[in-house]
């Protein structure tokens, strides 16, 4: 099961880009393979950010849903994954 | 005696070139209520006062009323208003902490337009049920269907339910 991540960053934001490439290097330490990721502008994105409940950029959406209205620190990310990750395996266990 | 009168002159001068609150409303054209208003608000304060307590303002009056009022119609409240005014006069803001400012009212304005449409088609929901044939009171769809609707929420919120209840 691939986790899907989000973030929502506003175009030129220094703060939203040095937060955003810090948190996608821990979600590719932990698991490439398994983790789609997407930078999304949140000018281009506005219904979909609307849609999440995105109040101010950076946000982070996981599989859909608004996780980190605002960055998290790594090790929050972290941990958040981690959980995500275990959870899928046991549901994926679980199926078979 | 010769720098004192210089000093009086100057004064005459800078208040001569100074404008009363009829005419900043005027040339602004809100009303003198509204910069009174502004004032208490903290987003307008007049440059001096006379002797006898009338509001002295400067050109800067002027243009900072056409900034609220601007700002007003992008749909920024005045504590929101007061941010961007201290972060013109602050020098260590830069353009980008406007844009943020700008960026999250856009997603505000945005979030509320989605609830109102949301809100406009579950009336015109409603709207559509009504035959418009006369019934009492009783019979009316649109106030059943009201009643209907909040009797499903009802389970949705126990919490809510029981105190509206008197539930403790």
């Amino acid at each position: 099961m691939n986790i899907l991540i989000e973030v929502f960053s506003a175009p030129g934001c220094s703060k939203c880009a040095e937060g955003r490439e810090a948190l996608k290097a821990v979600a590719e330490e932990l698991a490439k393979d398994r983790v789609t990721w997407r930078d999304l502008n949140v000018l281009d994105e506005m219904d979909y950010a609307v849609e999440l409940g995105v109040m101010a950029p950076p946000s982070i959406a996981i599989d859909g849903e608004l996780v980190f209205p605002a960055l998290p620190t790594p090790d929050r990310f972290r941990d958040e994954l981690i959980r995500r990750l275990e959870r899928g395996a046991s549901n994926s266990s679980g199926r078979r | 005696m010769h720098d004192a009168l210089q000093v009086h002159r100057g004064k005459e001068a800078s208040t001569n070139s100074m404008l009363t609150i009829g005419k900043v409303a005027e040339r602004a054209q809100v009303s003198a209520d509204s910069i009174r208003f502004y004032e208490r608000e903290g987003l307008i304060s007049p440059a001096r006062k006379t002797d006898s307590g009338y509001r002295l303002y400067t050109e800067e009056a002027i243009r900072r009323l056409g900034f609220i009022k601007h700002a007003q119609q992008c749909g920024f409240s005045l504590v929101e208003i007061r941010e961007l005014l201290d972060l013109r006069n602050d020098d260590e803001s830069c353009c980008d902490d406007v844009y943020r400012v700008a960026i999250e009212k856009k997603l505000q304005l945005e979030t509320k337009i989605k609830a109102l449409n949301s809100m406009s088609r579950a009336l015109s929901g409603l709207i559509e049920i009504c035959s418009r044939d006369k019934k009492s009171l009783e019979e009316c769809p649109i106030l059943g269907a009201l009643e209907a609707g909040l009797e499903r929420r009802e389970p949705a919120h126990p919490k809510l339910a029981s105190k509206q209840r008197g539930i403790s």
